[in-house]
């Protein structure tokens, strides 16, 4: 395009991926267009490498920085910075206050802690196992007096003394900011509260600023583990991320923007950088990727989707029913359990960077747990690996153009993959390095496939009444593989599978979300009064997080009443382990009328979700815990609608054919340029339609047609 | 898989990576493994008799090197005895069999009673290293914990011949 013609395009939306090597930029402009950025990420000041994948990005249009950023309206970051600080325990130096006697349990934490995140041969593999370091180190840790019981009944009054001792010992260790998580405060916060005033106190007198978290005012949830580690978190690791992002911010609004960025959190919505709660910011990226899918489906009327996205290092698959995600109370990152609320994601360590091994013994193919990420494989010569890699087979079969991977900013080498492959794989089991390949390959869709499927099926569903989206780098090479045979009702892969999740991130809500806990009982045939009573317990814990909510929005200039509220609560059948989360009928509860209506909603979900007949209301109701949800309006992506035209694809969109390896022969793919395909087109395998940021495989046996709004429609023939 | 020989040093002075233990210990052997351990351990010992098997972290079955005959030696460089010798009935012995005694490892009434238990310790003649300990009942033999079958290990797990060794 050329530069120097006035551009009319106005860009609306930015979605921003700041991943461990690549960023991806994202942008929409008022039509719906949009274009994909890509640039080498800079850990050292994220800033540089967000302004050049923006450059990059806009470069497609024609565009510089500074005309894009003056007329966009949102921006929306998701990053790795915070989680690798968590991983790499490299945080700030954090104070940490508790109960007296209680000053080991944050050291020692939960056993489960010794091996989160291991495959499942690990997790049973005892030596594997072992304990980080605590994020507070015990030298750091102060015991305060007092005693607080499940009930929220006073035990032991609090010795204010021991905690004005305690935090000037903090303060004297030069701590870089404190938490205070005492046993129940979520039930009476009295205490906690009259600490964390104490110790702002004595900070005060010392004539310092050290920031002070507590648990109370942050998560009022129990599980002390998971509590604890939530605020410490705020303190260790979400503060200097404020920095950062600030920093962007910064570095945009010097090349002329005026918004405030946002970042995906693991709630589903996205919060201002202002926010108090930012420790929810630790994984977006792949949440972000479900968010985009729920918009998508709820622009275009799908209700019910399996939603797959596969990437170097893992497959995550989350389901979306009746239009609701599913939004996890415990969920564990980095190691560590937290309370936070999660969209709920399963995942599991098989990716396109898996490495592929034999065991010495049996001579099975073994693949991952571990993989060679962002390194791909042994076809990249500079990668400096040498196990090979799913990736590796791909070259070997053609799946890939090993001269267009990523745009063709890495040449790949077919030859040293296919030695590998020969002297690795196939000489030890003694057939050929198709064949080996192609094993591999089979090997994993089954894998994924089976894995999928239990997902499914074990949540009480078929997939019949799912359509399945698949999206990220590696997902539209494997969606032929994983989706065989399952009977989806549909299967669509958006032509911007690439930046999808950079996508999700700019149509999700500007929402910010805060949960207490509750301990409610009762009978299925409670008295009028009791109902009352349990309703106003509700009626307030909402109003306390209302008034979180609706000062988080304040930070960022909102008034209260351009603030749309969304009540909810968990809500179980007394004595069942699982609680499901509602979204509450009504605004306010007052009464036992207000109480049948959240008891009806729950039994409905209930319904939804499990069975009808499964429901059981003789057991009566626990409510866990209660939700606040607030959201104002934000501008998002249009989703584009184009006339489909001709089945035939333009002459050209074809880009010549390449040889294609599959079940036992090798055929000529026809090869198509992925961004020239027009609406209407109809490709029938074997083919395979590449991007610069992806390659979709249609083998044969398979047809896809794009649709109108730039979404491929998979299906056997 | 193969791990350079810095790793396998890494390995046994306990500097390792975590990453790379967590794959060591994940994944099957690597099989030049034995051979690179045996050359780290072999430079770290002050001798030059070729080790042909550790048995412990300061004590190695070795092929000694003016006669090539197979001998326990210690890092400190004492000969205990032929290798299919129980080289701790060569060793410097403490035997602790009283409370006393006990109660300079453990907290009163924390250790075993001596009636029962006593613990006997294996010391280097040359160096005074703590080279083996065992925990049996008072009259129990000195126990032979380990006769290892060098021929099968060198020739059928290993691959490798059989260095040479004086009769």
């Amino acid at each position: 395009m050329p530069l120097d013609k006035k551009n009319d395009r106005s860009v609306q939306v930015l979605g921003i991926d700041a991943g461990g090597t690549m960023t991806d930029t994202f942008f929409v402009d008022a039509d719906g267009d949009f274009v994909v950025g890509k640039a080498q990420s800079t850990p050292d000041n994220e800033a540089l490498g967000l302004i050049e994948s923006s450059r990059e990005g806009l470069e497609h249009w024609g565009m510089n920085l500074e005309e894009a950023l003056a007329d966009i309206q949102t921006g929306v970051y998701s990053g790795t910075a915070l989680l690798n600080r968590v991983v790499q325990r490299k945080g700030l130096k954090t104070g940490l206050i508790v109960n007296a006697g209680m000053e080991d349990f944050h050291r020692m934490g939960r056993a489960i802690q010794a091996y989160l995140g291991f495959a499942y041969e690990d997790r049973l593999h005892l030596n594997t196992h072992y304990y980080d370091e605590p994020l507070v180190p015990r030298h750091l840790t102060r015991g305060v007096m007092e005693r607080v019981d499940m009930f929220g009944t006073v035990v032991i009054p609090l010795r204010e003394e021991m905690a004005r001792t305690a935090a000037q010992e903090l303060i004297a260790q030069e701590v870089e900011g404190i938490a205070i998580s005492l046993l129940h405060s979520y039930k009476n916060p009295d205490h906690e509260r009259r600490v964390r005033d104490i110790v702002e106190d004595e900070i005060k007198k010392a004539g310092k600023e050290i920031p002070v978290f507590a648990s109370v005012d942050y998560y009022p949830v129990r599980k002390e583990s998971h509590r604890t580690n939530t605020t410490v978190l705020e303190a260790f690791a979400a503060e200097p991320s404020r920095q950062t992002l600030k920093k962007i911010s910064g570095a945009f609004k010097e090349n002329g923007s005026k918004f405030d960025f946002r970042v995906m959190a693991t709630h589903g919505g996205t919060i201002s950088w202002k926010a108090k709660e930012l420790a929810r910011t630790i994984v977006s990226g792949p949440i972000g990727g479900v968010i985009g899918a729920k918009y998508l489906g709820e622009t275009l009327g799908y209700n019910n989707i399996a939603c797959s996205d596969i990437g170097g290092t893992s497959f995550d698959v989350a389901l979306i029913t009746q239009g609701e995600l599913t939004i996890q109370n415990d969920p564990d990152m980095a190691r560590l359990v937290l309370s936070l609320p999660l969209v709920g994601l399963d995942s599991v360590g098989a990716g396109a960077g898996s490495f592929i091994r034999l065991d010495p013994y049996t001579k099975a193919i073994k693949l991952g747990p571990d993989s060679a990420g962002y390194r791909v494989g042994v076809c990249w010569a500079d990668s400096g690996i040498d196990t090979v890699t799913i990736s590796d087979c791909h070259v070997i079969l053609g799946y890939l153009n090993p001269d267009n991977f990523l745009g063709g900013q890495v040449k790949l080498d077919r030859q040293r993959a296919y030695d590998a492959m020969k002297e690795q794989i196939a000489d030890p089991l003694g057939i050929s390095v198709e064949e080996a390949a192609a094993g591999v390959i089979e090997l994993l869709d089954s894998d994924l496939r089976d894995y999928m499927k239990s997902l499914i099926s074990g949540k009480g569903y078929s997939p019949s009444s799912f359509v399945c989206f698949s999206y990220g780098g590696a997902g539209p090479v494997h969606t032929y593989g994983y989706t065989e045979g399952m009977g989806f009702e549909d299967v669509i892969i958006p032509a911007w599978a690439a930046g999808f999740s950079a996508f999700g991130c700019a149509a999700a809500d500007f929402e910010y979300r805060y949960d207490k806990s509750l301990d409610i009982n009762i009978d299925e045939d409670g008295s009028a009064d009791q109902k009352e009573a349990e309703a106003t317990l509700i009626n307030d814990a909402w109003a306390e997080l209302s008034e979180k909510v609706l000062e988080e929005f304040e930070l960022n200039g909102y008034s209260r009443d351009q603030v749309e509220l969304q009540p909810g609560f968990r809500m179980q059948y007394r004595g069942q382990l699982n609680d499901i989360e509602i979204e509450s009928p009504i605004e306010s509860a007052n009464g036992a009328e207000d109480w049948d209506k959240l008891v009806d909603a729950f039994n409905d979900k209930y319904g939804r979700v499990y069975a009808e007949s499964a429901r059981s209301p003789e057991l009566g109701y626990s409510v866990t815990g209660a939700i606040m949800r607030g959201t104002v309006p934000i501008p998002k992506p249009n989703i584009p609608k184009e006339e489909e035209g001709p089945a035939e694809p333009p002459k050209a969109a074809k880009l010549g054919t390449r040889k294609f390896y599959r079940k036992g022969k090798w055929l000529d793919a026809q090869l198509y340029q992925m961004e020239t395909l027009t609406p209407g087109n109809r490709i029938t395998g074997p083919a395979i339609i590449e991007s610069d940021a992806t390659t979709f495989v249609v083998p044969e046996g398979f047809e896809t047609w794009l649709d109108g709004h730039r979404l491929f429609h998979l299906k056997e023939v | 898989m193969a791990y350079t020989k810095e790793k396998i040093k890494d390995l046994v002075d306990g500097t390792i990576d975590r990453d790379t233990l967590h794959t060591m210990l994940s994944t099957p052997k690597d099989g030049d493994r034995f051979v690179k351990y045996i050359e780290v351990l072999q430079e770290q010992v002050p001798w030059d008799d070729k080790i042909i098997l550790p048995l412990g972290p300061k004590l190695f079955i070795v092929q000694r090197a003016s006669d090539k005959a197979w001998v326990v030696k210690s890092i400190a460089g004492h000969e205990f005895c032929d290798w299919r010798d129980n080289w701790k009935l060569y060793a410097v012995i403490r035997v602790r069999e009283t409370a006393e005694e006990m109660e300079e490892l453990y907290p009163r009434l924390m250790a075993p009673s001596t009636d029962w238990q006593v613990i006997r310790e294996y010391y280097c003649p040359t160096s005074g290293d703590l080279l083996d300990v065992e925990a049996p009942t008072p009259w129990y033999p000195v126990i032979h914990d380990f006769e290892p079958d060098i021929d099968a290990f060198y020739t059928e797990w290993l691959g490798l011949e059989i260095p040479e060794r004086a009769a």
